[in-house]
C-alpha cells in the first residue's frame, strides 16, 4: 500500500507561502535526535525517525505540524528502543505541568545558553 | 497556460499547513522539557549539550550557500571543481557539509535546476540552514514533480520558451543545491557583493538571482 | 569494525533501467510516481547502507549501489503540459532496477 507521505504527484492546492518562525522546542527536538543519533550514542537515526512518521498513522500524520511529527516519531523510535515507556514520559510530563510557570515557558524560550 | 487539474477543494482534510496553536505549541514545548527531562536523567545527554548542538543547528544559512555560489561566478575553476564534488568544493571555503553528499546543479541558458523533496523534508540543512515551511508543505511536495512550471509561476518566475526544467527529488543520500546564472550587470561587483545578490529561493529554484538595480 | 559487504553495481551511465515495483514494507526511498516507469543512468553515487535497513535499525550493511536516474517528464506523467523537454533527476538503489522489459 503506498505510503501516506508518498505523496509526489498528488493533486494539491496552492503552495503555502507563510513563512514560520523556527521556534525553540522545534530547535531542541532537531538538537535531541542529532545528539542521539550521533557517534557515540546511535540511538536514534534519520531513517528511523522518518519511518516513526511514516508509520504512526495518516492522523496523526496529517494532524500535526512538521516538528511536532518528529517530537511523536523520536518518542515513538526511544519506546521501541526500551530507553523510555510513554508512561514514564506522562509522568514526567506531568510534574513539567505542576512545575511550569510563565519563567518556565521564558526560560525553555530563551535563546541562550 | 490552464490549471488541468479539476480538483476539488477539499485539501485532503487538513490545512495546506498544519501550523500549531498556542495550546499546540505550550503542549509541544512541556512534552519536549519532559524528554529532555528524562534523557538527562538517563545520563543519555546533557542539557549543556542540547544548548550546544541548538546553537550549531541555528548557524548555517542562506549566507553560506550564498559565498559558495558568489565564488563559483568569480571562479570559474572553482565552479568546475564545485560540480565535480559538491562537499570538497564547501569545504574549500570552510563549509563542511554534514550530508553524504552535496551535488551543485547549475542553470544554464537552456536549463533551469529546482529541488524537492516528495517524501519528507530532505534539504541541504548544514549549508542552508532549516527548509522553508512552504518547502515542507504537501503542495510544494506534491506539485512539483508534476507541474514544476505551475509551480514557478506561483512564485513569480515565468522561464523563457524553450529553457527546459530539471527537477531534482531529493530522496536519498544526496543534497541538492542549485547554482543560479549570474545575472548581466555584475562585471565588477566584488565577491562580498554578488554574494549579497543570492536568494535562498533562488538556491532551490523557484526564484532566479535578479539583476542588481543600478549601481 | 569490518566494512559491510557490497552488493555489487548492475548499471552504468547511459543504461537504460527500469523501476520495479516491489511490495516491501518498511521505509521505503523510492516514491510511487517512478514505479515501473523507465529512465537512464546519469550518474553513479556510490555505495550506501540500505535506508531500508537503517529504519530498523540494522547498521551492519551491506552497502547497496546508488544510482542517479533521469526520468523524460513527457514519460512519468502522460498528458504532461510542455512542449520542453523536461526531466526528473532522482536517486535509486541497484536492487529497485532492472533492464527495462522488452
Amino acid at each position: 500500500m503506498r505510503g501516506y507521505h508518498d505523496i509526489g504527484g498528488e493533486d494539491a492546492g496552492p503552495v503555502p507561502k507563510e513563512e514560520l518562525p523556527w521556534l525553540y522546542w522545534e530547535k531542541k527536538v532537531e538538537a535531541i535526535r542529532n545528539l542521539l543519533g550521533d557517534a557515540t550514542r546511535r540511538l536514534v537515526s534519520l531513517d528511523e525517525l522518518r519511518h516513526g512518521f511514516e508509520s504512526f498513522g495518516i492522523e496523526k500524520y496529517q494532524r500535526y505540524s512538521f516538528y511536532r511529527r518528529r517530537l511523536e516519531a523520536l518518542i515513538d523510535t526511544l519506546e521501541i528502543k526500551g530507553v523510555l515507556t510513554r508512561e514514564e514520559l506522562e509522568a514526567e510530563l506531568a510534574q513539567v505541568k505542576h512545575d511550569w510557570t510563565p519563567d518556565t515557558a521564558g526560560a525553555s524560550n530563551s535563546d541562550k545558553a | 497556460m490552464t490549471d488541468k487539474h479539476q480538483h476539488d477543494h477539499k485539501h485532503d482534510d487538513h490545512a495546506p499547513l498544519v501550523v500549531e496553536d498556542d495550546a499546540g505549541n505550550l503542549e509541544a514545548q512541556q512534552i519536549t522539557a519532559a524528554l529532555q527531562a528524562l534523557l538527562v536523567r538517563r545520563g543519555l545527554i546533557s542539557a549543556g549539550e542540547i544548548n550546544l548542538e541548538v546553537q550549531k543547528i541555528e548557524s548555517p544559512g542562506t549566507h553560506l550557500g550564498a559565498k559558495i555560489i558568489a565564488r563559483a561566478w568569480a571562479d570559474d575553476s572553482y565552479r568546475q571543481r564545485l560540480l565535480v564534488n559538491g562537499k570538497d568544493g564547501a569545504s574549500e571555503l570552510g563549509i563542511m557539509v554534514g550530508e553524504a553528499q552535496l551535488e551543485v546543479v547549475e542553470n544554464t541558458p537552456e536549463i533551469h535546476n529546482l529541488v524537492v523533496c516528495t517524501l519528507c523534508s530532505c534539504y541541504p540543512r548544514s549549508i542552508l540552514g532549516q527548509p522553508p515551511s512552504w518547502y515542507i508543505s504537501k503542495a510544494y511536495r506534491a506539485r512539483a514533480v508534476r507541474e514544476p512550471a505551475a509551480i514557478l509561476e506561483e512564485f513569480g518566475l515565468i522561464l523563457p520558451e524553450g529553457k527546459k526544467i530539471r527537477l531534482h527529488d531529493s530522496n536519498a543520500d544526496l543534497r541538492y543545491l542549485v547554482l543560479p546564472e549570474r545575472p548581466a550587470g555584475t562585471e565588477t561587483l566584488s565577491e562580498e557583493q554578488l554574494a549579497s545578490l543570492v536568494t535562498r529561493d533562488s538556491m532551490i529554484g523557484v526564484a532566479v538571482v535578479a539583476q542588481p538595480q543600478s549601481a | 569494525m569490518t566494512k559491510p559487504d557490497r552488493i555489487p553495481a548492475r548499471f552504468q551511465i547511459g543504461d537504460r533501467v527500469q523501476v520495479l515495483d516491489l511490495k516491501l514494507d518498511g521505509h521505503i526511498r523510492t516514491p510511487s510516481y517512478i514505479r515501473g516507469k523507465t529512465g537512464t543512468v546519469i550518474q553513479f553515487c556510490g555505495f550506501f547502507l540500505n535506508p531500508e535497513d537503517l529504519s530498523v535499525g540494522k547498521t551492519a550493511g551491506p552497502v547497496y549501489p546508488l544510482y542517479r536516474v533521469s526520468f523524460a517528464m513527457n514519460d512519468l506523467w502522460s498528458g504532461y503540459e510542455r512542449p520542453e523537454d523536461d526531466e526528473l533527476c532522482i536517486e535509486v538503489y541497484d536492487h529497485w532496477l532492472d533492464a527495462p522489459e522488452a
